[in-house]
Protein backbone atom coordinates (compact mmCIF):
# COMPACT_ATOMS: atom_id res chain seq x y z
CA UNK A 1 0.00 0.00 0.00
CA UNK A 2 1.19 3.11 -1.26
CA UNK A 3 1.32 6.13 1.59
CA UNK A 4 2.33 9.44 0.55
CA UNK A 5 5.02 10.50 2.78
CA UNK A 6 8.87 10.60 2.28
CA UNK A 7 9.73 8.76 5.24
CA UNK A 8 12.69 6.29 4.84
CA UNK A 9 12.44 2.89 7.21
CA UNK A 10 15.82 2.56 9.35
CA UNK A 11 17.08 1.55 12.46
CA UNK A 12 19.06 4.82 13.41
CA UNK A 13 19.61 7.43 16.65
CA UNK A 14 18.23 10.02 14.38
CA UNK A 15 15.22 7.96 14.02
CA UNK A 16 14.46 7.72 17.60
CA UNK A 17 14.14 11.29 18.72
CA UNK A 18 11.14 12.53 19.10
CA UNK A 19 9.37 14.75 16.44
CA UNK A 20 8.99 17.86 18.62
CA UNK A 21 12.61 18.00 19.48
CA UNK A 22 13.27 17.20 15.79
CA UNK A 23 10.74 20.57 14.98
CA UNK A 24 13.23 22.33 17.53
CA UNK A 25 15.88 21.96 16.04
CA UNK A 26 14.62 23.09 12.49
CA UNK A 27 13.56 26.44 14.11
CA UNK A 28 16.82 27.06 15.99
CA UNK A 29 18.89 25.87 13.14
CA UNK A 30 17.01 27.94 10.57
CA UNK A 31 16.88 31.35 13.55
CA UNK A 32 20.78 31.01 14.25
CA UNK A 33 22.54 32.21 10.36
CA UNK A 34 19.56 34.81 10.53
CA UNK A 35 20.71 36.28 14.16
CA UNK A 36 24.19 35.25 13.83
CA UNK A 37 24.80 36.43 10.12
CA UNK A 38 28.71 34.94 9.47
CA UNK A 39 29.10 32.57 6.10
CA UNK A 40 31.07 30.37 8.79
CA UNK A 41 28.02 30.16 11.29
CA UNK A 42 25.33 29.30 8.34
CA UNK A 43 27.96 26.72 7.40
CA UNK A 44 28.29 25.22 10.61
CA UNK A 45 24.86 24.51 10.82
CA UNK A 46 24.39 23.12 7.10
CA UNK A 47 27.27 20.94 8.34
CA UNK A 48 25.55 19.88 11.03
CA UNK A 49 22.33 18.77 9.55
CA UNK A 50 24.59 17.16 6.86
CA UNK A 51 26.12 15.07 9.32
CA UNK A 52 22.96 14.25 11.40
CA UNK A 53 21.72 13.47 7.63
CA UNK A 54 24.89 11.13 7.15
CA UNK A 55 23.98 9.81 11.06
CA UNK A 56 20.35 8.54 9.99
CA UNK A 57 21.63 7.23 6.51
CA UNK A 58 19.38 9.33 4.63
CA UNK A 59 21.84 11.62 2.95
CA UNK A 60 20.93 10.10 -0.24
CA UNK A 61 17.16 11.12 -0.46
CA UNK A 62 18.21 14.38 0.26
CA UNK A 63 20.29 15.01 -2.90
CA UNK A 64 16.99 14.82 -5.58
CA UNK A 65 15.73 17.32 -3.22
CA UNK A 66 18.99 19.98 -3.52
CA UNK A 67 19.38 19.11 -6.62
CA UNK A 68 16.30 20.17 -7.71
CA UNK A 69 16.55 23.67 -5.66
CA UNK A 70 19.38 24.16 -7.86
CA UNK A 71 17.64 25.46 -10.63
CA UNK A 72 16.59 27.91 -8.62
CA UNK A 73 19.82 28.80 -6.54
CA UNK A 74 21.80 28.77 -10.32
CA UNK A 75 19.70 31.95 -11.13
CA UNK A 76 20.08 33.42 -7.81
CA UNK A 77 23.72 33.01 -8.39
CA UNK A 78 23.32 34.87 -11.72
CA UNK A 79 21.73 37.42 -11.01
CA UNK A 80 22.89 38.59 -8.09
CA UNK A 81 26.29 37.92 -9.81
CA UNK A 82 25.82 40.06 -12.50
CA UNK A 83 23.56 42.90 -10.99
CA UNK A 84 23.66 43.37 -7.57
CA UNK A 85 23.43 47.00 -5.84
CA UNK A 86 26.94 46.82 -4.43
CA UNK A 87 28.92 45.25 -7.35
CA UNK A 88 32.41 46.89 -7.74
CA UNK A 89 34.84 44.55 -7.59
CA UNK A 90 34.92 42.00 -10.69
CA UNK A 91 35.29 38.46 -10.27
CA UNK A 92 36.10 37.17 -13.20
CA UNK A 93 34.85 37.21 -16.27
CA UNK A 94 32.73 34.72 -18.85
CA UNK A 95 32.99 36.16 -22.36
CA UNK A 96 31.60 40.09 -22.21
CA UNK A 97 30.03 38.99 -18.92
CA UNK A 98 31.03 39.89 -15.95
CA UNK A 99 30.36 38.77 -12.34
CA UNK A 100 31.00 40.40 -9.11
CA UNK A 101 32.69 39.49 -5.91
CA UNK A 102 30.31 41.02 -3.66
CA UNK A 103 27.34 39.71 -5.25
CA UNK A 104 28.37 36.34 -5.95
CA UNK A 105 29.02 36.66 -1.93
CA UNK A 106 25.32 38.03 -1.11
CA UNK A 107 24.61 34.75 -3.57
CA UNK A 108 26.41 32.48 -1.46
CA UNK A 109 25.29 33.65 1.86
CA UNK A 110 21.45 33.09 0.07
CA UNK A 111 22.17 29.24 -1.30
CA UNK A 112 23.96 28.40 2.42
CA UNK A 113 20.75 29.43 4.31
CA UNK A 114 18.28 27.70 1.61
CA UNK A 115 20.21 24.36 1.68
CA UNK A 116 20.41 24.83 5.69
CA UNK A 117 16.47 24.81 5.76
CA UNK A 118 16.62 22.22 2.89
CA UNK A 119 18.46 19.98 5.03
CA UNK A 120 16.95 20.56 8.79
CA UNK A 121 13.33 19.67 6.93
CA UNK A 122 14.84 16.64 5.41
CA UNK A 123 16.06 15.73 9.21
CA UNK A 124 12.25 15.77 9.83
CA UNK A 125 10.66 14.63 6.79
CA UNK A 126 12.40 11.85 6.18
CA UNK A 127 13.44 10.06 9.36
CA UNK A 128 9.80 10.95 11.15
CA UNK A 129 6.96 8.89 10.85
CA UNK A 130 4.01 11.51 9.18
CA UNK A 131 1.56 9.51 12.05
CA UNK A 132 3.99 10.42 14.70
CA UNK A 133 4.49 13.67 14.09
CA UNK A 134 0.76 14.54 14.02
CA UNK A 135 0.67 12.25 17.13
CA UNK A 136 2.78 14.40 18.86
CA UNK A 137 1.08 17.38 17.70
CA UNK A 138 -2.03 16.54 19.15
CA UNK A 139 -0.61 15.48 22.69
CA UNK A 140 0.44 19.13 22.84
CA UNK A 141 -3.05 20.20 21.91
CA UNK A 142 -3.42 20.34 18.16
CA UNK A 143 -6.95 20.00 17.67
CA UNK A 144 -7.58 15.96 16.76
CA UNK A 145 -9.58 16.48 13.95
CA UNK A 146 -7.21 18.92 12.18
CA UNK A 147 -4.63 15.98 13.34
CA UNK A 148 -7.11 13.63 11.75
CA UNK A 149 -7.68 15.61 8.62
CA UNK A 150 -3.60 15.67 7.98
CA UNK A 151 -2.84 11.80 8.38
CA UNK A 152 -5.84 10.82 6.52
CA UNK A 153 -4.93 12.83 3.17
CA UNK A 154 -2.15 10.89 3.22
CA UNK A 155 -4.13 7.74 2.98
CA UNK A 156 -7.06 8.77 0.88
CA UNK A 157 -4.97 10.41 -1.73
CA UNK A 158 -3.51 7.21 -2.45
CA UNK A 159 -6.69 5.40 -2.10
CA UNK A 160 -8.46 7.67 -5.13
CA UNK A 161 -5.44 7.25 -6.97
CA UNK A 162 -6.35 3.56 -7.38
CA UNK A 163 -9.85 4.17 -7.45
CA UNK A 164 -9.43 5.96 -10.52
CA UNK A 165 -7.66 3.48 -11.94
CA UNK A 166 -10.42 1.11 -11.35
CA UNK A 167 -12.49 3.51 -12.98
CA UNK A 168 -10.10 4.00 -15.68
CA UNK A 169 -10.36 0.11 -16.65
CA UNK A 170 -13.96 0.00 -16.21
CA UNK A 171 -14.67 2.77 -18.65
CA UNK A 172 -11.88 1.77 -20.94
CA UNK A 173 -13.72 -2.05 -20.98
CA UNK A 174 -16.63 -0.88 -22.15
CA UNK A 175 -15.21 0.74 -25.05
CA UNK A 176 -13.93 4.45 -23.69
CA UNK A 177 -11.14 5.86 -25.82
CA UNK A 178 -8.88 6.68 -22.88
CA UNK A 179 -5.39 7.43 -24.69
CA UNK A 180 -4.42 9.35 -27.50
CA UNK A 181 -5.04 12.21 -29.02
CA UNK A 182 -5.56 15.39 -26.43
CA UNK A 183 -9.08 15.90 -27.78
CA UNK A 184 -9.76 12.26 -26.77
CA UNK A 185 -8.36 12.43 -23.28
CA UNK A 186 -10.39 15.72 -22.57
CA UNK A 187 -13.43 13.54 -23.81
CA UNK A 188 -12.84 11.09 -21.49
CA UNK A 189 -11.95 13.03 -18.34
CA UNK A 190 -15.80 14.09 -17.76
CA UNK A 191 -16.58 10.50 -17.31
CA UNK A 192 -13.54 9.60 -15.59
CA UNK A 193 -13.75 11.74 -13.15
CA UNK A 194 -17.57 11.99 -12.62
CA UNK A 195 -17.23 8.76 -10.63
CA UNK A 196 -14.14 9.11 -8.62
CA UNK A 197 -15.69 12.12 -6.99
CA UNK A 198 -19.26 11.34 -6.41
CA UNK A 199 -17.96 7.96 -4.76
CA UNK A 200 -15.17 9.86 -2.90
CA UNK A 201 -18.64 12.11 -1.37
CA UNK A 202 -20.13 9.11 -0.58
CA UNK A 203 -17.80 7.50 0.94
CA UNK A 204 -16.67 10.91 3.20
CA UNK A 205 -20.07 10.45 4.41
CA UNK A 206 -20.26 6.97 5.99
CA UNK A 207 -16.66 7.66 6.30
CA UNK A 208 -17.75 10.51 8.99
CA UNK A 209 -20.29 8.21 10.08
CA UNK A 210 -17.63 5.56 11.28
CA UNK A 211 -15.81 8.05 12.93
CA UNK A 212 -18.66 8.92 14.91
CA UNK A 213 -19.54 5.33 16.32
CA UNK A 214 -16.15 5.03 17.53
CA UNK A 215 -16.40 7.87 19.86
CA UNK A 216 -14.58 10.60 17.78
CA UNK A 217 -16.47 13.03 19.22
CA UNK A 218 -16.11 12.01 22.70
CA UNK A 219 -15.21 14.44 25.36
CA UNK A 220 -13.38 12.51 27.55
CA UNK A 221 -9.71 12.80 27.55
CA UNK A 222 -8.39 11.23 25.26
CA UNK A 223 -5.36 8.37 25.44
CA UNK A 224 -2.77 6.83 23.19
CA UNK A 225 -1.67 3.64 22.41
CA UNK A 226 1.80 4.45 21.64
CA UNK A 227 4.22 5.63 24.11
CA UNK A 228 5.49 8.85 23.67
CA UNK A 229 8.99 9.23 23.38
CA UNK A 230 10.26 11.36 25.93
CA UNK A 231 12.65 9.87 27.56
CA UNK A 232 15.78 11.89 29.29
CA UNK A 233 17.78 11.99 26.14
CA UNK A 234 15.34 13.65 23.83
CA UNK A 235 14.71 16.25 26.87
CA UNK A 236 18.37 16.59 27.27
CA UNK A 237 18.26 17.06 23.35
CA UNK A 238 15.27 19.72 23.91
CA UNK A 239 17.44 21.49 26.51
CA UNK A 240 20.74 21.84 24.73
CA UNK A 241 18.78 23.38 21.68
CA UNK A 242 17.17 26.10 23.83
CA UNK A 243 20.39 26.87 25.84
CA UNK A 244 22.31 27.21 22.36
CA UNK A 245 19.50 29.68 21.00
CA UNK A 246 19.44 31.58 24.44
CA UNK A 247 23.05 32.00 24.22
CA UNK A 248 23.30 32.98 20.44
CA UNK A 249 20.79 35.32 21.13
CA UNK A 250 22.48 36.83 24.46
CA UNK A 251 25.40 36.97 22.38
CA UNK A 252 24.14 39.38 19.52
CA UNK A 253 22.40 41.50 22.46
CA UNK A 254 25.87 41.72 23.89
CA UNK A 255 28.56 42.36 20.96
CA UNK B 1 -34.25 -6.36 32.26
CA UNK B 2 -35.23 -4.44 29.13
CA UNK B 3 -32.06 -3.15 26.84
CA UNK B 4 -33.72 -1.61 24.22
CA UNK B 5 -37.11 0.02 24.54
CA UNK B 6 -38.73 1.80 21.04
CA UNK B 7 -42.40 3.83 21.08
CA UNK B 8 -43.61 4.70 17.92
CA UNK B 9 -40.71 5.53 16.10
CA UNK B 10 -41.40 7.66 13.55
CA UNK B 11 -38.48 9.12 11.19
CA UNK B 12 -38.40 10.89 7.99
CA UNK B 13 -34.82 11.58 6.06
CA UNK B 14 -34.28 15.03 5.13
CA UNK B 15 -36.01 16.19 1.69
CA UNK B 16 -38.22 13.11 1.23
CA UNK B 17 -41.82 12.95 1.67
CA UNK B 18 -42.35 9.53 2.38
CA UNK B 19 -41.50 7.91 6.28
CA UNK B 20 -38.69 5.73 6.41
CA UNK B 21 -40.11 4.32 9.82
CA UNK B 22 -43.87 4.75 10.10
CA UNK B 23 -44.14 3.95 13.76
CA UNK B 24 -42.30 1.58 15.03
CA UNK B 25 -42.48 -0.13 19.18
CA UNK B 26 -40.29 -3.37 20.18
CA UNK B 27 -38.60 -4.03 23.19
CA UNK B 28 -35.43 -6.27 23.42
CA UNK B 29 -34.20 -8.22 26.76
CA UNK B 30 -30.43 -8.00 27.44
CA UNK B 31 -28.43 -11.05 25.61
CA UNK B 32 -31.12 -11.59 22.95
CA UNK B 33 -29.86 -12.06 19.32
CA UNK B 34 -32.01 -10.34 17.09
CA UNK B 35 -32.53 -10.90 13.18
CA UNK B 36 -33.88 -7.84 11.16
CA UNK B 37 -34.99 -9.77 7.48
CA UNK B 38 -37.06 -7.67 4.95
CA UNK B 39 -36.39 -6.40 0.95
CA UNK B 40 -34.29 -3.34 0.05
CA UNK B 41 -35.41 0.13 1.51
CA UNK B 42 -37.82 -1.53 4.18
CA UNK B 43 -36.14 0.59 6.65
CA UNK B 44 -33.55 -1.95 8.04
CA UNK B 45 -30.61 -0.05 8.16
CA UNK B 46 -32.38 3.29 8.94
CA UNK B 47 -33.72 1.38 12.48
CA UNK B 48 -29.82 0.07 13.02
CA UNK B 49 -29.09 4.21 12.87
CA UNK B 50 -31.72 4.92 14.83
CA UNK B 51 -30.38 2.38 17.71
CA UNK B 52 -27.02 4.48 18.05
CA UNK B 53 -28.46 8.06 17.49
CA UNK B 54 -27.11 8.29 13.59
CA UNK B 55 -30.85 9.28 13.24
CA UNK B 56 -31.76 11.50 13.93
CA UNK B 57 -28.11 13.37 15.46
CA UNK B 58 -26.21 12.49 11.77
CA UNK B 59 -28.89 13.06 9.31
CA UNK B 60 -31.28 15.61 11.50
CA UNK B 61 -34.41 15.02 9.25
CA UNK B 62 -38.46 14.50 11.08
CA UNK B 63 -38.14 12.35 14.31
CA UNK B 64 -41.07 11.01 16.40
CA UNK B 65 -41.25 8.74 18.83
CA UNK B 66 -39.09 7.50 21.59
CA UNK B 67 -35.93 5.17 21.64
CA UNK B 68 -33.84 4.15 24.90
CA UNK B 69 -31.16 2.19 24.43
CA UNK B 70 -29.55 1.16 28.15
CA UNK B 71 -31.38 3.64 29.71
CA UNK B 72 -30.43 6.64 27.78
CA UNK B 73 -32.77 8.22 25.24
CA UNK B 74 -31.59 8.63 22.08
CA UNK B 75 -32.64 11.76 20.63
CA UNK B 76 -31.53 13.50 23.95
CA UNK B 77 -27.91 11.93 24.37
CA UNK B 78 -25.46 12.42 22.14
CA UNK B 79 -24.04 10.13 19.70
CA UNK B 80 -20.11 9.63 20.95
CA UNK B 81 -22.21 8.85 24.70
CA UNK B 82 -24.14 6.62 23.14
CA UNK B 83 -21.01 5.14 21.24
CA UNK B 84 -20.03 3.90 24.62
CA UNK B 85 -22.90 1.66 25.25
CA UNK B 86 -24.00 0.71 21.51
CA UNK B 87 -21.41 -0.63 18.74
CA UNK B 88 -22.69 -0.10 15.02
CA UNK B 89 -21.02 -2.51 11.94
CA UNK B 90 -22.28 -1.45 8.58
CA UNK B 91 -21.95 -3.06 5.24
CA UNK B 92 -19.17 -1.60 3.67
CA UNK B 93 -16.12 -2.46 5.28
CA UNK B 94 -13.91 0.39 3.29
CA UNK B 95 -15.11 3.45 4.57
CA UNK B 96 -15.12 2.11 8.24
CA UNK B 97 -11.44 1.74 7.94
CA UNK B 98 -10.23 5.13 9.64
CA UNK B 99 -7.62 5.72 7.34
CA UNK B 100 -5.50 7.97 9.49
CA UNK B 101 -3.97 4.63 11.36
CA UNK B 102 -1.13 3.07 9.57
CA UNK B 103 -1.63 -0.68 11.35
CA UNK B 104 -4.52 -2.65 11.89
CA UNK B 105 -3.64 -2.71 15.69
CA UNK B 106 -3.65 1.00 15.92
CA UNK B 107 -7.08 0.94 13.82
CA UNK B 108 -8.87 -0.83 16.88
CA UNK B 109 -6.96 1.54 19.18
CA UNK B 110 -8.63 4.42 17.24
CA UNK B 111 -12.00 4.23 19.30
CA UNK B 112 -10.46 3.03 22.14
CA UNK B 113 -7.80 5.92 22.47
CA UNK B 114 -11.24 8.44 22.19
CA UNK B 115 -12.93 6.92 24.85
CA UNK B 116 -10.15 7.22 26.87
CA UNK B 117 -9.18 4.08 28.09
CA UNK B 118 -5.84 2.74 29.67
CA UNK B 119 -2.98 1.72 28.01
CA UNK B 120 -2.80 -1.70 29.46
CA UNK B 121 -6.39 -2.35 28.78
CA UNK B 122 -6.12 -1.16 25.31
CA UNK B 123 -3.81 -3.70 24.15
CA UNK B 124 -5.83 -6.31 26.48
CA UNK B 125 -9.16 -5.46 25.22
CA UNK B 126 -7.13 -5.31 21.16
CA UNK B 127 -5.94 -8.67 21.51
CA UNK B 128 -8.64 -10.46 22.61
CA UNK B 129 -10.87 -8.96 19.82
CA UNK B 130 -8.39 -9.85 16.91
CA UNK B 131 -8.44 -13.02 18.28
CA UNK B 132 -11.94 -13.68 19.06
CA UNK B 133 -12.08 -12.43 14.61
CA UNK B 134 -9.43 -14.57 13.87
CA UNK B 135 -6.97 -11.64 12.36
CA UNK B 136 -4.66 -11.32 15.11
CA UNK B 137 -1.65 -12.37 12.37
CA UNK B 138 -2.95 -9.32 10.27
CA UNK B 139 -1.90 -7.22 13.21
CA UNK B 140 0.61 -5.43 11.97
CA UNK B 141 -0.62 -4.95 8.36
CA UNK B 142 -2.20 -1.91 6.73
CA UNK B 143 -5.25 -1.60 6.96
CA UNK B 144 -5.90 -0.92 3.61
CA UNK B 145 -3.71 -4.00 2.67
CA UNK B 146 -6.51 -6.21 3.75
CA UNK B 147 -8.90 -8.16 1.70
CA UNK B 148 -12.71 -7.33 1.83
CA UNK B 149 -13.52 -10.20 4.25
CA UNK B 150 -10.24 -9.24 6.47
CA UNK B 151 -11.52 -5.91 6.45
CA UNK B 152 -14.61 -6.59 7.31
CA UNK B 153 -13.78 -8.61 10.50
CA UNK B 154 -11.43 -5.73 11.30
CA UNK B 155 -14.76 -3.39 11.60
CA UNK B 156 -15.95 -6.15 13.47
CA UNK B 157 -12.74 -6.41 16.23
CA UNK B 158 -13.05 -2.43 16.23
CA UNK B 159 -16.16 -2.43 17.68
CA UNK B 160 -16.00 -5.46 19.94
CA UNK B 161 -12.88 -3.73 21.50
CA UNK B 162 -15.06 -1.08 22.81
CA UNK B 163 -16.71 -3.45 24.94
CA UNK B 164 -20.63 -2.16 24.18
CA UNK B 165 -23.42 -3.23 25.58
CA UNK B 166 -25.21 -3.11 22.74
CA UNK B 167 -24.16 -4.51 18.93
CA UNK B 168 -25.89 -3.66 15.77
CA UNK B 169 -24.63 -5.38 12.65
CA UNK B 170 -25.54 -4.34 9.85
CA UNK B 171 -24.86 -6.98 6.70
CA UNK B 172 -21.54 -8.13 8.72
CA UNK B 173 -21.00 -10.87 6.45
CA UNK B 174 -21.10 -9.51 2.96
CA UNK B 175 -17.84 -9.79 1.50
CA UNK B 176 -16.91 -12.98 4.10
CA UNK B 177 -17.57 -16.35 2.38
CA UNK B 178 -19.14 -19.29 3.75
CA UNK B 179 -16.43 -20.47 5.99
CA UNK B 180 -15.68 -16.87 7.06
CA UNK B 181 -19.39 -16.12 7.89
CA UNK B 182 -20.42 -19.15 10.22
CA UNK B 183 -16.87 -18.33 12.53
CA UNK B 184 -18.24 -14.41 12.58
CA UNK B 185 -21.79 -15.87 13.82
CA UNK B 186 -20.21 -18.23 16.29
CA UNK B 187 -17.91 -15.55 17.84
CA UNK B 188 -21.32 -13.32 17.62
CA UNK B 189 -23.36 -15.88 19.25
CA UNK B 190 -20.15 -16.40 21.45
CA UNK B 191 -20.52 -12.85 22.85
CA UNK B 192 -24.49 -13.07 22.71
CA UNK B 193 -23.96 -15.92 25.31
CA UNK B 194 -21.98 -13.42 27.42
CA UNK B 195 -24.51 -11.35 27.97
CA UNK B 196 -23.68 -8.40 24.95
CA UNK B 197 -27.24 -8.09 23.06
CA UNK B 198 -26.80 -8.19 19.61
CA UNK B 199 -29.24 -7.13 16.60
CA UNK B 200 -28.16 -7.79 13.19
CA UNK B 201 -29.66 -7.07 9.67
CA UNK B 202 -28.54 -10.24 7.55
CA UNK B 203 -29.78 -11.71 4.56
CA UNK B 204 -28.44 -15.04 4.92
CA UNK B 205 -31.62 -17.15 6.19
CA UNK B 206 -30.09 -20.06 7.31
CA UNK B 207 -27.63 -18.37 9.47
CA UNK B 208 -30.68 -16.23 11.06
CA UNK B 209 -32.58 -19.11 11.92
CA UNK B 210 -29.95 -21.01 13.47
CA UNK B 211 -28.49 -18.21 15.16
CA UNK B 212 -30.76 -15.80 16.18
CA UNK B 213 -33.96 -15.71 19.46
CA UNK B 214 -36.27 -13.78 18.11
CA UNK B 215 -36.88 -12.52 14.71
CA UNK B 216 -37.93 -9.30 12.99
CA UNK B 217 -39.89 -8.60 9.69
CA UNK B 218 -39.49 -5.15 7.83
CA UNK B 219 -41.41 -4.33 5.36
CA UNK B 220 -42.07 -0.45 4.23
CA UNK B 221 -40.81 1.07 7.63
CA UNK B 222 -43.31 -1.24 9.45
CA UNK B 223 -43.40 -4.37 11.37
CA UNK B 224 -44.92 -7.10 10.00
CA UNK B 225 -43.83 -9.49 12.49
CA UNK B 226 -41.22 -9.96 15.67
CA UNK B 227 -41.21 -13.37 17.01
CA UNK B 228 -39.38 -16.75 17.05
CA UNK B 229 -37.82 -17.95 14.17
CA UNK B 230 -39.56 -21.14 13.96
CA UNK B 231 -43.47 -18.94 13.63
CA UNK B 232 -41.96 -16.77 11.78
CA UNK B 233 -40.50 -18.55 9.05
CA UNK B 234 -43.73 -21.01 9.49
CA UNK B 235 -45.53 -18.25 7.86
CA UNK B 236 -47.72 -18.58 4.71
CA UNK B 237 -46.95 -15.32 3.26
CA UNK B 238 -42.85 -14.45 3.48
CA UNK B 239 -42.54 -13.97 -0.84
CA UNK B 240 -45.29 -10.81 -0.05
CA UNK B 241 -42.56 -9.49 2.02
CA UNK B 242 -39.42 -10.58 -0.55
CA UNK B 243 -38.60 -12.80 2.51
CA UNK B 244 -37.46 -16.35 1.93
CA UNK B 245 -37.33 -19.75 4.14
CA UNK B 246 -34.32 -21.27 5.19
CA UNK B 247 -33.82 -24.42 2.40
CA UNK B 248 -34.64 -27.08 5.29
CA UNK B 249 -38.14 -25.24 5.95
CA UNK B 250 -39.18 -24.92 2.43
CA UNK B 251 -38.45 -28.68 1.71
CA UNK B 252 -40.35 -29.52 4.58
CA UNK B 253 -43.17 -26.77 3.74
CA UNK B 254 -43.22 -28.69 0.48
CA UNK B 255 -43.50 -32.19 2.04
CA UNK B 256 -45.78 -30.97 4.86
CA UNK B 257 -43.39 -31.94 7.54
CA UNK B 258 -44.49 -30.32 10.75
CA UNK B 259 -43.70 -30.30 14.04
CA UNK B 260 -45.85 -32.54 15.88
CA UNK B 261 -45.60 -30.59 19.19
CA UNK B 262 -45.61 -26.97 17.63
CA UNK B 263 -47.22 -27.27 14.82
CA UNK B 264 -44.51 -25.39 13.08
CA UNK B 265 -42.21 -26.19 10.64
CA UNK B 266 -38.31 -26.64 11.17
CA UNK B 267 -35.56 -24.00 10.63
CA UNK B 268 -32.57 -25.75 10.85
CA UNK B 269 -30.79 -28.28 9.21
CA UNK B 270 -30.86 -30.82 12.74
CA UNK B 271 -34.40 -29.92 13.48
CA UNK B 272 -35.35 -30.84 9.59
CA UNK B 273 -33.34 -34.20 10.17
CA UNK B 274 -34.94 -34.90 13.31
CA UNK B 275 -38.31 -35.08 11.93
CA UNK B 276 -37.69 -36.44 8.85
CA UNK B 277 -36.16 -39.35 10.51
CA UNK B 278 -39.34 -39.61 12.94
CA UNK B 279 -41.64 -39.06 9.71
CA UNK B 280 -39.95 -42.04 7.95
CA UNK B 281 -40.61 -44.39 11.01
Amino acid sequence: MKVLSLYQERDTIIHKVDPISKILYIIISIAIPIIMPYKTIGLVCMGVSIVLLLIAKVFKKVIPLVSFSMIILLSIIIIQGLFNDSNKTAAFRIGSIVFYKEGLLFALEICIRVINILCAFAILVLTTKPSDLIESLVRRGLSPKIGYVLSSVLQIIPQMSSTMATITDAQRSRGMETEGKLKVRIKAFVPLIGPVVMNSLINTRERAMALEVRAFNSKANKTYLNEEQNNSYNKAIKLILVILFIFVVAWRILI
Amino acid sequence: MKKIIVENLKYKYPLTDELALKGISFDVEKGEFIGIVGKNLSGKSTLCQALVGLVPHFYKGGYGGKVIVDGLEVSKSEISELSQKVGIVFQNPFTQVTSCKLTVYEEIAFGLENMGISREEMRKRIDDSLKLLDIYKFKDRNPFDLSGGQMQRMAIASIIAMRPEIIVLDEPTSQLDPKGSEEVFKAIQNLSKKGMTVIMVEHKMEKIAKYSDRVMILNDGEIVDFDIPQKIFSRGDLDKYCVSAPAFTKICKGLGIKSKATGLYPITIDEAYDLVVNYNE
